[in-house]
């Protein structure tokens, strides 16, 4: 029986995979709901199509690859570097088109030379497209995290608001409320009437006296002091909330984080654009700058040219294990998606890893590649 | 075509509904005897009363089976997904009045206000090696308000069909999303509801199935005209 929805083109997909050195992996269809849940959060659920197994256990539908593959790599611990690709179908609710559809991608798990790993993950994302879809023009976004965090870092905010910023970052609507909400002259705290009366005790400017307030009340009030959070992680977020209430984003640093944020142009300049911002803001990008162009070198080495590419400072994905690259790839005046990677260096110690293990890789839609092809048919 | 409607079948919100269609004219009986499920509005043949549970209400407005229900804004936001595409809240009638709200144990200090719960929810794992969860049976309205609203997706949703507000003290949950009507249960078990965490103000509203052909039905009309005119 032919499999439903495979491309045709797969087995020529599945060779070019296998020409770039990876290790073709397959993954159970039928996966353990909790890591997916984990990793992206609640609203998930609704996207997944779950179960349950006898035992109460939650089940779904592989949705994707990334998780899978990784804790496949965990649990037979078979050393890193490796390089997996996997070609499979996945399921997911989605408005449009089927809930069940093809992915195909590599992996790239452990290896140390991160922006050779980087430019290598473009690069073959790239090469597998333009086998498939031969003549036709593709656009290659790409933005990294890394460099919002050090512009973050640098402008000296309050390591609460960097916390924020960055966590927002990817989300356009949500990363502007907060820039907004930040610079509101209107106090930013709010404090309980217990805050303010600890405070005229002067209870607040105590650690030891505030951790001892907090455990007391809480063995009064019936509450466990480890099973959630600890006297000593509310003491400590409360002291930083006060500092925070008192400070204001001031104009001059909004202006610059927009100014950042609208930064859109070819990746062959962005380095240079990057150092002149930093110059004329005064801020010191240091390593992240120096990354970049190592990425944006080592992409050239593979022989993408970076002026085919661009950079998009906003650019990337509101999920905490991503970390620094991220891309896609797009027919030339289209927006369909047909390839999306990035960097997600936190992923695996998020698995149960026991040691960190830097990871780059991408994934391609299949049925997407496939609608393409058949427009220029 | 004769129209339904779908009330509740005991309690409170019972005596009310019936109460809000007395005044707008329209007097329910039980047909055979007071514990049926069926009913009747006295000189209106073209009208059904059907007594339903109040969570089956919303399901039946959603399948059509019945033409309006008198039921929680809650229970309809919660039960069915674009909820407003689909129904039409078409009076609010002044009872059954309950807010879902995000409530997190008062001995939070540091916790007022869902940017604060979000600044939590980003470093629970690390600090704690598992998510920030939450006690709710409102599914739905849990994860529209903390994403949606407020950007904050890392949290798992632990189901609580009864004494949710228990669940911070025993240690099944960090916080909760719950109703409550008087704040007296979540004061009782030491919790406070986030200065910007109500998610919903809820009460039993009149709510009508959008089918096509209620469009031109006078009776359609007439059952809002008059349940707006009681109030």
């Amino acid at each position: 029986m032919p499999l439903v929805n495979l491309p045709a083109f797969a087995p020529d997909l599945i060779a070019d995979l296998e020409r770039l050195g990876t290790e073709r992996v397959d993954t159970p269809v039928i996966q353990p709901a909790e890591p997916f849940l984990d990793m992206a959060g609640e609203d998930l659920r609704r996207r997944i199509f779950m179960t349950e197994s006898e035992t109460g256990k939650s089940l779904c539908l592989r949705p994707e690859f990334t998780i899978p593959v990784c804790l496949r790599h965990i649990e037979t611990a078979t050393g890193t570097p490796k390089r997996y690709a996997y070609l499979g179908e996945v399921f997911r609710q989605r408005r449009e088109g089927s809930n069940e559809f093809y992915q195909a991608g590599i992996e790239d798990l452990g290896e140390p030379d991160v922006a050779r790993a980087d430019a290598r993950a473009v690069r073959d994302a790239l090469a597998v497209l333009k086998n498939r879809l031969p003549g036709r023009k593709l656009s290659v976004v790409l933005g990294d995290q890394s460099v919002f965090e050090a512009v973050v870092a640098a402008c000296g905010l309050p390591a609460g608001w960097q916390k924020r910023l960055v966590h927002a970052f990817g989300n356009q609507a949500q990363l502007q409320k907060l820039m907004a909400d930040l610079s509101n002259p209107a106090p930013s705290g709010t404090f309980g009437p217990e805050v303010e009366r600890l405070a005229i005790f002067g209870t607040l400017d105590d650690e030891a006296r505030l951790i001892a307030h907090i455990d007391e009340t809480m063995e009064a009030t019936g509450y466990s002091t480890n099973a959630s959070r600890s006297p000593a992680d509310i003491a400590r977020r409360l002291r930083e909330k006060m500092e925070l209430a008192s400070t204001r984003l001031d104009s001059r640093t909004l202006a610059l984080l927009k100014e950042f944020l609208a930064l859109e142009l070819s990746l062959a300049e962005a380095p240079k654009a990057l150092a002149a911002f930093a110059d004329k803001a005064g801020l010191s990008l240091g390593a992240a700058l120096a990354r970049f162009e190592s990425r944006v070198a080592a992409l050239s080495e593979t022989g993408v040219d970076p002026a085919e590419i661009t950079y998009r400072a906003a650019f990337g994905r509101p999920l905490d294990y991503y970390t620094g690259l991220v891309f896609e790839i797009a027919p030339e005046g289209d927006a369909l998606v047909l390839a999306g990677g990035g960097r997600f260096d936190r992923l695996l110690t998020l698995l149960g890893a026991r040691e960190r293990i830097p990871a780059v890789g991408f994934s391609l839609w299949l049925d997407r590649i496939a609608s393409v092809k058949g427009q220029a048919a | 075509m004769t129209i339904t409607i779908g009330l509740p079948s005991k309690g409170r919100m019972k005596e009310d509904s019936s109460a809000v269609l007395a005044r707008a004219g329209f007097t329910v009986t039980a047909v055979g005897n007071d514990r049926s499920y069926r009913g009747r509005v006295e000189g209106r043949d073209d009208i059904e009363i059907a007594f339903l549970s109040a969570s089956e209400i919303s399901r039946e407005i959603a399948n059509g089976t019945v033409d309006f229900g008198v039921t929680g804004e809650d229970l309809v936001r919660e039960g069915l997904a674009e909820a407003d595409a689909r129904v039409e809240f078409c009076a609010r009638l002044g009872f059954g009045h309950a807010d879902v709200v995000v409530a997190v144990p008062e001995i939070w200090l540091d916790v007022d206000t869902m940017a604060d719960l979000g600044d939590v929810a980003a470093d629970f794992r690390a600090r704690h090696g598992r998510r920030l969860t939450i006690a709710t049976k409102y599914w739905r309205l849990t994860q529209q308000f903390f994403s949606g609203n407020h950007g904050i997706q890392l949290y798992r949703i632990v189901e609580s069909l009864g004494a949710t507000e228990g669940a911070p003290a025993s240690g099944s949950a960090d916080i909760i999303v719950d109703i409550t009507s008087t704040g007296s249960t979540l004061v009782a078990n030491h919790l406070k509801i986030l200065s910007d965490g109500v998610i919903l103000k809820s009460e039993a509203c009149l709510v009508r199935a959008r089918k096509a052909e209620h469009a031109g039905d006078p009776v359609v009309a007439e059952i809002i005209e008059a349940v707006r005119g009681a109030l």
